[in-house]
């Protein structure tokens, strides 16, 4: 697996789709960091963080989301966790970060969040 | 299947390219020792967690140094010890996060040492300023 990628893609209602790929670490961390930055920059704060092929978040990734989501709820928006992997979900599990987002299955699960489905 | 007992050493050097290193180390050897999957990405975190700090904490930005680690695992026991001799840094002076304060205020620090406590049975830490410093993390199989 490659360390990092990631897609961007704008979908209905103002809502961006984030779709990770590879390791989310100290190493990474900051591509992801710049990515969400440049989503609230551009007025865009409605994310959905696709994490099924994140093989692997330390702290540093998880601090990414958790840096993140009080910027996106000042503007009316949020950021749902879209199928995180079993590693992901074990690290926001031991975090205790699952009952802060919202954690879903499928993309039209997290579209209705938004009221964008 | 049963633990075989199993001792690994590696030395990295303190850049973060190097966790890549580290986790395929610990995953390598967690096989070698025929300890249970279901914890391997619980261990590889807890000693990601311990080595980024030292990374990030351990020496300034453009001072190479390096990071040994040797794991054993033996029956019941998984070990690792994590040496440098960066400047210490006290994980015992690290409070657990308060994770509404972090959310409220976007602060990331001090997750790594509350996820290397929450996997590891015990952590324990000791060193000598500049010479040596000494993390060993048990985890019981």
């Amino acid at each position: 697996m490659a360390d990092f990628g990631l897609t961007k893609k704008d979908l209905a209602g103002g809502v961006v789709l984030l779709d990770v790929q590879g390791y989310l670490d100290a190493h990474t961390f900051e591509q992801l960091d710049d990515a969400i930055e440049a989503c609230f920059k551009g007025g865009k704060h409605r994310l959905i963080a696709k994490l099924d092929k994140v093989g692997y978040i330390s702290s540093a990734g998880a601090g990414v989301f958790i840096g993140a989501i009080g910027k996106a709820k000042e503007k009316q928006g949020d950021i749902v966790l879209l199928s995180p992997s079993p590693n992901v979900r074990e690290v926001f599990d031991l975090l205790g970060l699952t009952r802060v987002f919202h954690v879903v299955a499928t993309l039209n699960e997290a579209l209705a969040k938004f009221g964008a489905a | 299947m049963q633990v075989r007992p199993t001792q690994r050493s590696l030395t990295i050097t303190n850049r973060t390219d190097q966790l890549q290193v580290v986790r395929d180390f610990v995953r390598e050897s967690l096989h070698a020792g025929a300890v249970n999957s279901g914890i391997e990405n619980r261990i590889s975190l807890a000693i990601d967690e311990a080595v980024a700090n030292i990374i990030e904490h351990g020496y300034e930005s453009d001072r190479t140094g390096s990071i040994d680690l040797l794991i054993e695992i033996s029956p019941g026991r998984f070990q690792v010890v994590i040496r440098d001799s960066g400047h210490s840094f006290h994980p015992d002076g690290v409070a657990d996060p308060d994770l509404d304060e972090h959310l409220r205020e976007g602060k990331r620090s001090g997750l790594g040492v509350f996820l290397m406590r929450q996997v590891m049975d015990e952590v324990e830490y000791s060193f000598r300023e500049g010479l040596r410093n000494e993390l060993k993390m048990v985890k019981y199989l």
